[in-house]
């Protein structure tokens, strides 16, 4: 595989987040721990040399138990943090679908919040107007689309933020669990969507615990464990991992 | 210095359209759900104008001429810098959720606080010049020296609100402090009265606001319709783009941990 292919690089990437058991949120806090003069903090590593490669077109799943780590890797392919050590490379424009529309403020309506979110996520002014119709369509909003998003359905918001995040036309899809919502004819149009991304060439990465989806749609599997990558291959086979793991967590339950 | 100035130029000019929508979405939102509006923008000041006319026209008589004019000259800038502060104090920690989910520039948040205040300072300039002509108050031609003090404001809100916004971040009794600050920091400066009524003993304690120089400005020109000293004019610019170069400097020095703590 040529270099000018890849898409997003992971070489042994650390994210080490500051855990602070009595976290000095004000200052008395700050000036009863500078009393007692000790530390009250630990590190906690989300990621642990965590390394991979993602060529151009690939729709990579990534699974794996709660607290895992599978968002953080979205969140540092984002940019939101910052490797503590390592190297991460993106190439081309980002989109990220992490949690339901990010930056829609309620009390503006559909219109307003299209142009909000897509100049967040990068676009110009120009750019936004062009898509809103296409936006609008998509999203099925009919009337709603001047009413404050406040008065939307969950699943009217959700639309939205799954219309503009893929009229962004990133190179770089994030979704972070967000077909879970939606109707089954919704869920079939972004699916059909996500389709037409990756014939595009585009590239996806797809975090959910809906592995019936993960088989039908990615072309490979990373399984995150306690921060770790601890497979990385084909769907079939990393589900049954991942399957398996969680028959262990259970059966240690049980007993 | 010249780099991390540069720097914010950039991203300002570069994140611009972001800005301006944050700041007019700040304002939508403020003025939302209420039946006039955006009028409300204009009609506030208006109303306070009535007030403090009332007030100090006919019931608390003082010996300066046209005190409400004398009053609003600075008390409408200093409302600008309270509010900004106010607002941008909180601009951080308010997008938080934003900044754990998107890669953006941090400064458009303290940046979109201030220029939508900036917005509202501009509106009741015009209930002040119509108040203004209804009492008979001349509209003095010093009123086009006013965008030098503007600028002078602006600055220095600017680096303050990128100051306390930065600190806000870390320790959260910031936003508390800053309403008491802004409470002492208003009687420290010369809004309802002037330098004149001060002790001449206790005067030096009054010169080292750092305001001082700009409201004087405002009050100059609206008021007295006369223009200040150079040596005034450049300190109020001087004091701006201190202030900015400290405050983004700050900022600018932890804008990259804000995603660990808000």
């Amino acid at each position: 595989m040529a270099e000018d292919r890849c898409s997003v690089l992971f070489d042994d990437v650390v994210q080490r987040f500051r855990v602070i058991r009595e976290r000095p949120d004000t200052l008395r806090e700050f000036f009863a721990k500078i009393r007692r003069q000790k530390a009250t903090y630990h590190d906690f590593e989300a990621l642990k040399h965590v390394t991979f490669r993602i060529a151009k077109g690939e729709m990579v799943g990534i699974i794996g138990r709660n607290g895992s780590g599978k968002s953080t890797v979205l969140k540092v392919i984002a940019g939101v943090y910052a490797p503590s050590s390592g190297r991460v490379e993106v190439h081309g424009r980002i989109a990220p679908l992490i949690e339901l529309g990010a930056g829609f403020h309620q009390e503006l309506t559909g219109r307003e919040n299209i142009l909000l979110n897509g100049l967040l996520l990068g676009l110009s002014k120009r750019q936004v107007q062009e898509r809103e119709e296409r936006i609008v369509e998509f999203a099925e909003l009919g009337d709603f689309i001047d009413s404050p998003i406040k008065q939307y359905s969950s699943g009217m918001y959700m639309r939205l933020a799954f219309a503009v995040a893929t009229e962004v036309d990133p190179d770089v899809l994030l979704i972070d669990e967000i077909l879970a919502v939606g109707d089954g004819g919704f869920r079939q149009k972004c699916f059909e969507r996500i389709r037409r991304f990756r014939a595009a060439g585009k590239t996806i990465l797809y975090v959910s615990h809906d592995l019936g989806g993960i088989r039908e749609f990615c072309n490979r599997v990373l399984l995150i464990h306690n921060g770790q990558l601890i497979e990385d291959g084909l769907p079939e086979f990393v589900t049954a991992q991942y399957e398996a793991l969680l028959g262990q967590h259970v059966d240690s339950i049980v007993m | 210095m010249w780099r991390i100035m540069g720097e914010l130029f950039r991203n300002t000019y570069r994140y611009r359209e972001l800005i301006w929508a944050l700041a007019l979405k700040e304002l939508r939102v403020r003025y939302k759900r209420s039946v006039l509006g955006f009028l409300w923008a204009l009609l506030n000041p208006a109303l306070l104008m009535v007030v403090l006319t009332l007030v100090f026209g006919t019931i608390m008589r003082f010996s300066i001429d046209h005190y409400a004019v004398f009053l609003l000259s600075t008390l409408l800038p200093w409302t600008f810098f309270s509010q900004s502060l106010a607002y941008s104090v909180e601009s951080i920690v308010g997008n938080g959720d934003l900044l754990k989910k998107v890669r953006i520039a941090q400064l458009v948040f303290p940046v979109a606080a201030v220029i939508s205040n900036i917005i509202n300072f501009l509106l009741s300039l015009l209930p002040l010049m119509l108040l203004i002509a209804l009492m008979r108050f001349p509209l003095h031609w010093t009123w086009v020296y006013l965008p030098i003090p503007m600028l002078g404001l602006f600055l220095f809100t600017l680096g303050t609100a990128f100051f306390f916004a930065t600190i806000n971040v870390f320790y959260r009794d910031v936003s508390h402090i800053v309403q008491i600050l802004l409470s002492a920091w208003f009687y420290f400066s010369p809004v309802i009265y002037s330098l004149d009524f001060v002790s001449s003993k206790y005067r030096w304690l009054f010169r080292i606001n750092p305001l001082l120089y700009v409201l004087n400005g405002f009050r100059l020109a609206i008021y007295y319709g006369m223009l200040p000293s150079l040596k005034s004019v450049g300190m109020s610019l001087a004091c701006g783009i201190t202030a900015l170069v400290i405050g983004f400097t700050v900022f600018r020095r932890y804008q990259n941990s804000f995603v660990y703590y808000v």
